[in-house]
C-alpha cells in the first residue's frame, strides 16, 4: 500500500469524450495538478455541485499524461449515459488514483495480460508502462466493431465472440480471450509468468483456472458496486483468504486487484471450459 | 450564499455539550468516513486536509464484538439518496479501542465513539472501558450511541424505537462516562421522536443526534425481487433532508435536549436549515463518502462568518 501515489481530490475539465469503437467511450479530464497513477488503479468520477450523483462512480485509469487523465468506459445505465453527454469544457470531479495496482514486473518476469471489455483499461495501461517483447497481450470483445482498434496496436491478440467488423490488416480470432494463450506453446512451463487479468466474472474464472494449469501466478482486477471509493463506507467487500480463513476485504481499498489464489470466487471447481467470454 | 442575518454561532469555535468542550460544530456521521483514518492520504496532493475544521468525527459504529456485516450487494443509488446494508460491519469494540482509538489520538482526530450493542447493559461495560482506557486522551471528546441502525435485526426487536429501552441504553453509559459527551442517535423510523428524545434527556444524555437512515427498500426489475439481499435499507442523502428537519424540529421543540442534526447534508445551505432549527452541530454522512472534503468545506464556509 505505500508507495502508492497521493490522490487528488479535485474538479477537471473534460477536454475529449467520444467513442473510441462501438461500445467504448474514451474520456479525457484535463486537471489542474499533475496526475500519476500505478496501472490498476482506478479514480471516482463525478459531476460536481448541485448536480452530483449521490455515489461517484468509479473507472479504471486508461492513461494519464501530465495534467490529464483518460478513462474508457462503456454506457450501462445513468451515470454512464450521463458522461457521454459531457461536452468539452464541462467540469468533472475526479477522486484518485485509487486502490491497490497491479504489481510491476520484477526482473525475468513473462507477463501475460488478459482484458475483456471494458476490463482493458488496466492491461492496457500496464502494457503501455512496462509491456516487452516477450510479453503477451490480449483482449476478448464481442465483435470487431466494439474492439478499439486504434488503441490496440500490432503485439495485441485479440478474439471476439463473434468476427463483426474487423478492419484490413488486422486479425481476430473467434473465441474466448483465454483460448489466445492457452494453445500458445512458447508460454509452457513458466514459473516467472504472472497472469494480470481484468474482465466479466467468467473471464477472471477462466484466467484463474489457466494460470492454476500452468503454475503461473495470477492477480485480477475486480469490480464491485462502490459507494465511496476510499475504504470509509465498507459498501464494496469482496471475500478473501487469509491463512485458513477468509474474511471481508474492500474491494476499493485492499483492492482492486487481488492475487486469485486468494479468492474464493474464482475457486477450482468454477472454471469452466467454456467461461471466458467478454461479456462486460 | 451569504451569511444570513438570524446567524449567531461561532462553528469553529469551541462549544459546551455536557461535561466536554467540543472543538468545533460541523462533524462527520457514523459509518460515512470510517474510523477517521482512511482519508489522511488525501491531504498531501490537495494541500488540504479533510478534518481541517471538524468538530469530530463520528467513527464507524463499533459493537462488543466484531461483525462481518451484511451480503452484497449492499448499496442501491436510487433517485436522490441511496440505501445501505452494511450491516455494521466493524472491528469489534476491543480492537478499535487499542489499535484505531489511539491513532486518532496521535493523528490529532477529534473523536465521537459511536457504540451499539444488542441488549441495553453492554453499553455500560464499553464506557467503562473506554474511560478507563482513554480518560487521558486530549481528542476523544464522546460518545454517540447508535440506537437506531435499520440493518441489524438481532434479537428480533428494534429496540431503539422504545423509550424505555432507549432511557437503560443511555443510563448504563452514563454512568460509566463522567467527563465525555453522550449522545443518543435516534431512529426516525418511529411514530414520536420528541419521545424518545425526552426519555434520552431523562436518563442522561448532553444531546441527541437525529436522524439515522429511514427504512426503504428498491426492486430490482430484472428481477423482481429486492435489490438487497436483507430486502430493507437505510435510505440516506439529499432526499431525507426535509425528514431529517422535521425530526430536528420536533425535537427541538418538544423535548429539551440539545441536538445535532444528521441527515442529507451536503452543503453549507443544508447544514444552516438545521442550525436555523436549532441544532447546535451537524454531521455529515452520505456526502462525505463521495467527496472526503465536503465537511472540512462546509465547517470552512460557516467559520469564515463565525469571524466576520
Ligand atoms: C474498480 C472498478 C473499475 C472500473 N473500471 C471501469 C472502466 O474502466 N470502464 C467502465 O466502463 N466501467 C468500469 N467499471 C464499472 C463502472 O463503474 C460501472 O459501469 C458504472 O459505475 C455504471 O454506472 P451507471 O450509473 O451507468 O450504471 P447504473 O447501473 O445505473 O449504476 C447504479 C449504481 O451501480 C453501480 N454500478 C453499476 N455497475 C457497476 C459495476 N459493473 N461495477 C461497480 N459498480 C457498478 C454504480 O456505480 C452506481 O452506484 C469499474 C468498476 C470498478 C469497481
Ligand atoms: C454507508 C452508510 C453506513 C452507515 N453506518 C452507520 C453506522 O455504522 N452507525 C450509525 O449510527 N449510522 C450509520 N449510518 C447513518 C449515517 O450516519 C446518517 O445518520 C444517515 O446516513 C443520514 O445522514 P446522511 O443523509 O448525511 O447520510 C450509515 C449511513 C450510510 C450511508
Ligand atoms: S466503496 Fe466504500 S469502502 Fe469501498
Amino acid at each position: 500500500m505505500n508507495g502508492r501515489p497521493a490522490p487528488l481530490a479535485c474538479v477537471g475539465e473534460v477536454i475529449a469524450n467520444g467513442l473510441v469503437s462501438s461500445a467504448f467511450h474514451r474520456l479525457d479530464i484535463a486537471l489542474d495538478r499533475v496526475f500519476t497513477f500505478q496501472p490498476g488503479q482506478f479514480v471516482m468520477i463525478n459531476e460536481p455541485g448541485p448536480l452530483a450523483w449521490t455515489f461517484s462512480r468509479p473507472f479504471s485509469v486508461l492513461a494519464a499524461d501530465d495534467r490529464i487523465v483518460s478513462i474508457l468506459y462503456r454506457v450501462v445505465g445513468r451515470g454512464t449515459q450521463a458522461m457521454a453527454g459531457l461536452a468539452p469544457g464541462r467540469p468533472v470531479s475526479v477522486l484518485g488514483p485509487l486502490g491497490e495496482p497491479f504489481p510491476a514486473p520484477v526482473d525475468g518476469q513473462t507477463t501475460v495480460l488478459l482484458g475483456g471489455g471494458v476490463g482493458l483499461p488496466p492491461v492496457y495501461a500496464w502494457w503501455q508502462r512496462w509491456g516487452l517483447d516477450g510479453d503477451v497481450a490480449c483482449f476478448g470483445a464481442r465483435d470487431g466493431g466494439e474492439v478499439p482498434w486504434g488503441l490496440l496496436g500490432g503485439p495485441w491478440r485479440i478474439s471476439v465472440d463473434s468476427p463483426g467488423c474487423v478492419p484490413a490488416g488486422r486479425q481476430a480470432t473467434t473465441g474466448v480471450v483465454t483460448s489466445l494463450v492457452d494453445r500458445d506453446d512458447a508460454l509452457r512451463g513458466g514459473e516467472r509468468t504472472v497472469l494480470l487479468a481484468c474482465g466479466p466474472q467468467p473471464l477472471l474464472r477462466a484466467a484463474a483456472d489457466l494460470a492454476r494449469r500452468r503454475g503461473w501466478r495470477c492477480l485480477v482486477s475486480l469490480e464491485e458496486h462502490m459507494g465511496c471509493g476510499y475504504g470509509v463506507c465498507k459498501g464494496c467487500v469482496v471475500r478473501v483468504a487469509d491463512g485458513d480463513t477468509v474474511r471481508n476485504a474492500t474491494c476499493c481499498h485492499d483492492g482492486p486487484v487481488f492475487d486469485a489464489a486468494r479468492l474464493p470466487d474464482l475457486a477450482a471447481e468454477a472454471g469452466g471450459a467454456d467461461a471466458g467470454g467478454a461479456k462486460a | 450564499m451569504n451569511r444570513p442575518a438570524w446567524w449567531r454561532l461561532e462553528a469553529n469555535e469551541p462549544f459546551r455539550l455536557g461535561p466536554r468542550m467540543l472543538p468545533g460544530r460541523v462533524w462527520t456521521a457514523s459509518g460515512c468516513f470510517g474510523y477517521g483514518l482512511q482519508a489522511h492520504e488525501f491531504t498531501t496532493a490537495n494541500g488540504a486536509s479533510p478534518y481541517a475544521g471538524l468538530g469530530a468525527v463520528v467513527t464507524k459504529t463499533v459493537t462488543p464484538l466484531p461483525r462481518e456485516g451484511n451480503p452484497m450487494p449492499r448499496l442501491v443509488e436510487t433517485a436522490c439518496g441511496a440505501l445501505n446494508s452494511i450491516g455494521l460491519e466493524n472491528v469489534g469494540f476491543a480492537a478499535f479501542l487499542e489499535t484505531v482509538l489511539p491513532e486518532l489520538e496521535a493523528r490529532g482526530v477529534p473523536t465521537i465513539v459511536s457504540l451499539a450493542a444488542t441488549t441495553p447493559e453492554d453499553f455500560g461495560p464499553m464506557a467503562r472501558r473506554l474511560h478507563e482506557r482513554a480518560a487521558g486522551f486530549a481528542h476523544w471528546h464522546g460518545v454517540e450511541l447508535n440506537l437506531s441502525c435499520p440493518n441489524v435485526a438481532e434479537g428480533g426487536h428494534d429496540f431503539g424505537s422504545s423509550p424505555a429501552t432507549v432511557a437503560r441504553c443511555v443510563a448504563a453509559a452514563r454512568a460509566e462516562l463522567p467527563d465525555r459527551a453522550l449522545l443518543a442517535k435516534l431512529t426516525p423510523n418511529t411514530a414520536d421522536i420528541a419521545q424518545l428524545a425526552a426519555s434520552a434527556r431523562e436518563a442522561g444524555v448532553d444531546a441527541v443526534s437525529a436522524i439515522n437512515t429511514v427504512v426503504g427498500l428498491d426492486v430490482d426489475l430484472r428481477t423482481g425481487q429486492p435489490y438487497l439481499p436483507r430486502r430493507f435499507g437505510g435510505y440516506s442523502g439529499a432526499a431525507i433532508l426535509p425528514i431529517a428537519l422535521a425530526k430536528v424540529d420536533q425535537i427541538a421543540r418538544g423535548a429539551g435536549v440539545p441536538v445535532v442534526g444528521v441527515g442529507g447534508i451536503a452543503t453549507v445551505e443544508d447544514a444552516l436549515k438545521f442550525f436555523a432549527l436549532g441544532a447546535v452541530a451537524v454531521q455529515v454522512g452520505t456526502a462525505q463518502m463521495r467527496d472526503p472534503f465536503a465537511a472540512a468545506r462546509i465547517a470552512a464556509a460557516l467559520g469564515q462568518w463565525s469571524s466576520s
